[in-house]
């Protein structure tokens, strides 16, 4: 009935040190107005420098989103008038952003991706914070100056599931570049939703933009939102405005937000203080050098080498930290499925049990593959094996060392296994004779005390084999 | 052609540039503004087909810094100067 039309304006906060063109602290969290200096407070006569940190990491981005990258891109201002900046305009980027046209494919469900045009990437600082309270409003400018990254799409997004999925494939994306840390909770990855519906193919209806949304879910939810009132208006006949509106958490609809009709002219100008940046062929090398593959390929990859399903892939490919550990592990042990199934289950839950990270828990990738293989050679069993994953996060040993010390090794051998078979048959005589007189039920019993008598170590074929033996 | 500043023109303007005036005000910077608008008008006139915008005179090489932080020195004298404050929020009247 009705074709949907959503692109996204995706911010993210750079992982620099200092903000972008001062050299003040860029830290999330510090006291209000201490990170703050002439420059990013706009103080007359001051001079902005381009932090080289925050244009690398633009490039970085805008080239793994497969865009054009600019030979010469220009910082511009962008007017405004509202207390969140000082200077009463931020600087940004129009003209010649660092990267235009470009594209990504993102997983929307099991073997379906969809390819997603970029319209531009483009660099800017990032504006105060404001806390608004009764009759007065509360600046705090530590997060001024910011180096703030922008990702707009083109509206090839077909409605509010599709822009959650999208919103989360970026955010691991970004994680893997290690560029931001994609921390939506914190403000360090926002995003901005434009959507337009219309008849089917009727092509672009008119836009809407919807402002606060601080998680995936909210995307959706508002987007869902907003679907249902145009579709809505639709049927009524009445007319879509084109306006801004603001997503109401507590009550799960958008609501309008007055705007001034003149306010929307910027007004761009080249920034005379900051010359245009012009990438030498070094740094476009260095730019190419910090690519990385990409999460969906990554995934793909995991699951074509070492055979992962589905569900294995996704766990496993969820941060690039994780899927790097994954694949020096079953490097290590050449045991693929059984590796990511450690990950998955047991590793996990002692993880939380512990309440532990991978990467600083006692658990290095070589004690995993040390583990398995153990495990995977018939050395130890799968009681043991879970046993001794406990071990190392309690006593931060090898397993090797652990299993020596603690004596888990599995007894797989008949003269190892006999003494222990024939100092049961005597504890439990009637038992045995029982089974000699016909009654077959009682075996399992016999197995029970076995495993009991060699703390599980014993290779239950084994027992079964050396009971049969003896029992007739 | 001549570009008159009409005086709807003069108010948009203003208002983007957050400056008030009087209706006299007004009649008087049209006037003015139009001879400046004009200034403009005859260097348009010059022909600049194939010729790249000079949005920087003297630019040799990038400009870029390090990314490292200084201590803000003066965060606190900076503070000093604000109409009001509240643990270290510089207040002003709601914009809501």
């Amino acid at each position: 009935m009705y074709d949907t039309f959503v692109g996204l304006e995706i911010h993210i906060h750079l992982l620099t040190k200092s903000k972008v063109f001062c050299s003040c602290k860029a830290h999330y969290g510090d006291e209000p107005n201490t990170n703050v200096c002439p420059v990013c407070l706009g103080y007359p006569g001051v001079l902005p420098v381009l932090n080289e940190e925050a244009i690398k990491l633009a490039y970085v981005v805008a080239q793994s989103l497969n865009c054009r990258l600019s030979p010469r891109t220009l910082f511009e201002r962008k007017n405004y008038f509202y207390p969140d900046l000082p200077k009463n305009y931020q600087i940004s980027q129009f003209s010649d952003p660092v990267g235009e046209n470009g594209f990504i494919d993102v997983p929307l469900a099991e073997g379906v991706t969809k390819r997603i045009r970029i319209h531009d990437v483009h660099l800017e600082e990032d504006a105060g914070k404001m806390i608004h309270a009764g009759d007065m409003s509360l600046c705090d400018y530590n997060r001024t100056g910011y180096p703030l990254l922008e990702i707009v799409t083109e509206p090839d997004l077909s409605g509010g599931e599709e822009a959650e999925k999208f919103l989360q494939y970026f955010q691991r994306l970004v994680r893997y570049l290690h560029v931001s840390d994609g921390n939506m909770e914190e403000g360090s990855l926002r995003c901005d939703a434009n959507i337009s519906i219309n008849k089917t193919g009727g092509g672009l209806g008119t836009k809407v933009e919807v402002k606060n949304l601080n998680s995936s879910r909210f995307v959706r939810k508002a987007l869902e939102f907003e679907f249902k009132r145009q579709s809505a208006q639709f049927e009524a006949g009445t007319r879509i405005v084109q306006e801004t509106r603001l997503w109401n958490e507590n009550r799960d609809v958008t609501e309008s937000m007055r705007s001034k009709e003149s306010s929307h002219d910027y007004r761009y100008f080249p920034e005379p203080d900051l010359p245009p940046f012009v990438p030498s062929a070094d740094f476009l090398r260095l730019v190419d050098s910090l690519q990385v593959e990409l999460p969906l390929a990554r995934r793909e990859r995991l699951k074509t080498t070492w055979g992962l399903s589905a569900e294995q892939a996704d766990f496993v490919s969820e941060s690039k930290t994780l899927a790097d550990y994954f694949e020096t592990t079953a490097k290590a042990s050449g045991q693929g499925a059984s590796v990511a199934n450690w990950l998955m289950g047991d590793v996990q839950k002692e993880l939380k049990h512990f309440d532990l990270t991978l990467e600083a828990s006692p658990l290095s990738s070589a004690r995993l593959a040390q583990l398995v293989t153990l495990l995977e050679s018939g050395r130890i069993h799968i009681k043991i094996a879970k046993q001794l994953l406990i071990a190392v996060f309690e006593e931060n040993k090898d397993p090797e060392t652990l299993v020596k010390e603690k004596g888990w090794e599995a007894i797989t051998t008949e003269s190892q296994l006999q003494p222990i078979l024939e100092k049961v048959f005597t504890e439990h005589s009637g038992v045995v004779e029982a089974i000699r007189a016909g009654d077959q039920r009682q075996k399992g019993f016999l197995v029970g005390q076995v495993m009991q008598a060699t703390g599980g170590r014993a290779a239950p074929a084994l027992v079964n084999q050396l009971l049969a033996k003896a029992l007739g | 052609m001549k570009h008159i500043m009409d005086i709807r023109e003069l108010e948009i303007t203003a208002e983007l540039a957050q400056i008030a005036f009087t209706p006299a005000e007004l009649e008087r910077l049209g006037r003015e503004v139009t001879q400046m608008v004009s200034y403009f008008e005859k260097m348009k006139e010059v022909d600049t087909d194939g010729l790249e915008p000079t949005t920087h005179a003297f630019v040799k090489a990038n400009r870029v810094r390090p990314d490292t932080v200084t201590p803000s020195t003066l965060a606190d004298a900076a503070l000093e100067r604000a109409p009001e404050l509240e643990d270290r929020f510089i207040v002003i009247p709601n914009v809501l």
